[in-house]
């Protein structure tokens, strides 16, 4: 997030020192300072530590889950194991189905007209609610969780692959025509690379859309995965467990981000200036 | 000519939206899937008109809606005066902003333990959740809506005589206005999608429970029905959304229409 500086910010800097520090230790200081301050504030009973357990007591819980587990047995690394597994089935499944099938509705207008009110009827279906149908159809298991996500990631994508391929400057196509491609050409080395950049900046959208999507969907019928550790920890009126639950779900959401930001960059070395604002 | 096209366009897109329909009754009709799990459209209008009276639908509605605006304007006020202050004061922005973007990947629905352990079963845990929803999306993107500010609008501004707060108010709250309105759009279409997950997990009414309701007692078209009521009342909120901005946008930025 850099930026030129506003006149605002020049007339602050001198008059705060703080704003010489590097972001980074401002940034650590900050979150050090709340984290004493919640500490400070449960042990002089300022806060219930039933309902805020203090950082050093979620060390400690963070700690047990990592060895022993919670439910015991299942540590940590189960639970992001069974998160990011599940989260990685549904995903390329449904990113697998999106292309090819955008590819075809969006080189025809009037295919793309007659899908476009069914698309966006299907994205504004919220995903979660097909969750008690889905149930119906293939039981409480892995396949209703897979499902669920392959279907919140499927529209998302498609919309982006269709957007995609309208967007693609005729004149390249016109180019390559006049140079003597051949049609099945230009789809593979026209058309698709030119609209990978939104493609990319779909997946992306969906990628975080399916990591909102398995915390409920794990919230049933499961004891292995994030949602369902923050799920006991309901059941057990542990509060202490569903943050560290959530503390996991930071990191991983953080991780994920940062390395679709990276992946981007060494793949679509040509896509820059496309920045998609959805998360 | 552009009506004519316009409704040729619209024309066929009912057709799309009509061979859905048909392909769907056709499959159950022909029993291809078993029709208990997979029912018809006619079933679930049937369904739906049989079953579901409509003061108890609108029941379901309302408190659905309530929840959900209630929640959303909360988290969108408290974001948008955030991302935007934050914005404006950098040495805050540097503070604040931190935490913010730790506790930003936390989905809102994995709040819920911990939303019902702070707040009870009552309705603050599910306005809660819907608040989370809300505000990290317009948080967001109002802090980046002021970070990428031309920084020679505010200069203008100054040259005018602009200055602290009025300058805030005339020139950088106006310009960063479209970044906060997708942020607006995020929010609501998310805030949406958690509302009816903690429905379904913790509530006596709402959209959300009656899905859940039917599923107890096997009631698949009611199932059915309330997902399509749900997908149609996201819809329309959110294209009430989009045409609000647009509108009242077009005052500012002549160039540029928020995405769709």
């Amino acid at each position: 997030m850099k930026r030129s500086t506003t006149p605002s910010s020049d007339r602050l800097t001198r008059r705060w020192t703080i704003l010489a520090w590097p972001d980074w230790v401002i940034g650590i200081a900050s979150v050090v300072a709340l984290l004493l301050l919640w500490e400070l504030a449960v042990r002089l009973e300022l806060l219930s530590a039933r309902s805020f357990p203090m950082p050093s007591k979620l060390a400690q819980t963070l700690w047990t889950l990592v060895t022993v587990g919670f439910p015991r047995g299942i540590t940590a690394w189960v639970h992001v194991q069974a998160t990011v597994l599940r989260i990685l089935k549904g995903y390329i499944v449904g990113v697998t189905l999106a292309i090819p099938i955008g590819l075809i509705i969006g080189r025809s207008t009037m295919l793309e007209q007659m899908a476009r009110p069914v698309i966006t009827f299907a994205r504004s279906v919220a995903t979660i609610s097909l969750l008690p149908l889905a149930v119906a159809w293939f039981g409480v298991g892995e396949l209703t969780r897979v499902f669920l996500i392959t279907y919140a990631v499927f529209w998302v994508v498609l919309t982006s692959v269709i957007d995609g391929v309208k967007q693609v400057d005729p004149n390249y196509i016109r180019a390559a025509q006049i140079l003597g491609t051949s049609p099945s050409q230009i789809f593979t080395r026209v058309v698709l690379p030119a609209s990978l950049p939104r493609i990319f900046a779909g997946m992306k959208v969906a990628l975080g859309l399916a990591f909102l999507v398995i915390v409920a969907v794990e919230m049933i019928g499961t004891i292995e995965g994030l949602g369902a550790l923050i799920q006991e920890a309901r059941t057990f009126y542990r509060s202490d467990a569903s943050m560290v639950g959530m503390f996991f779900m930071a990191l991983f959401g953080f991780a994920l981000a940062k390395g679709l930001d990276l992946l981007e960059k060494l793949l679509l070395p040509w896509a820059t200036g496309l920045e998609e604002v959805e998360r | 000519m552009k009506d004519k096209t316009f409704s040729r366009n619209l024309w066929i897109s009912w057709l799309g939206v009509l061979i859905v329909l048909l392909a769907w009754q056709m499959i159950t009709s022909l029993q291809l899937i078993n029709p208990s799990i997979f029912p018809s459209p006619y079933q679930v209008a049937q369904a739906a008109f049989e079953r579901v009276s409509l003061t108890e639908l609108m029941e379901h509605v309302r408190a659905s809606l309530t929840r959900v605006i209630f929640g959303f304007a909360i988290g969108a006020g408290i974001g948008i005066f955030v991302g935007v202050v934050s914005g404006w004061y950098r040495w805050l922005g540097k503070i604040v902003w931190t935490p913010i973007e730790l506790l930003r990947p936390i989905p809102p629905l994995a709040w819920i333990s911990l939303a019902l352990i702070w707040f009870g079963l009552g309705e603050s845990s599910k306005i809660f959740i819907i608040f989370l929803a809300a505000f990290f999306p317009v948080v967001t993107n109002a802090y980046k809506g002021m970070l990428s500010i031309d920084p020679d609008l505010l200069r203008v501004g100054q040259t005018m005589g602009l200055q602290g707060l009025r300058l805030l108010w005339k020139i950088a709250l106006p310009a960063s206005l479209p970044d906060i309105a997708t942020g607006i759009r995020v929010g609501w279409s998310l805030s949406f999608g958690s509302l009816v997950a903690a429905e379904m997990l913790a509530a006596k009414t709402g959209l959300g429970y009656m899905i859940m309701n039917a599923r107890e007692q096997g009631e698949i078209s009611i199932i059915v029905y309330g997902i399509l009521l749900i997908g149609l009342l996201n819809l329309l909120t959110d294209n009430l959304i989009y045409r609000f901005i647009l509108k009242h946008q077009l005052k500012w930025h002549f160039s540029t229409q928020p995405s769709s």
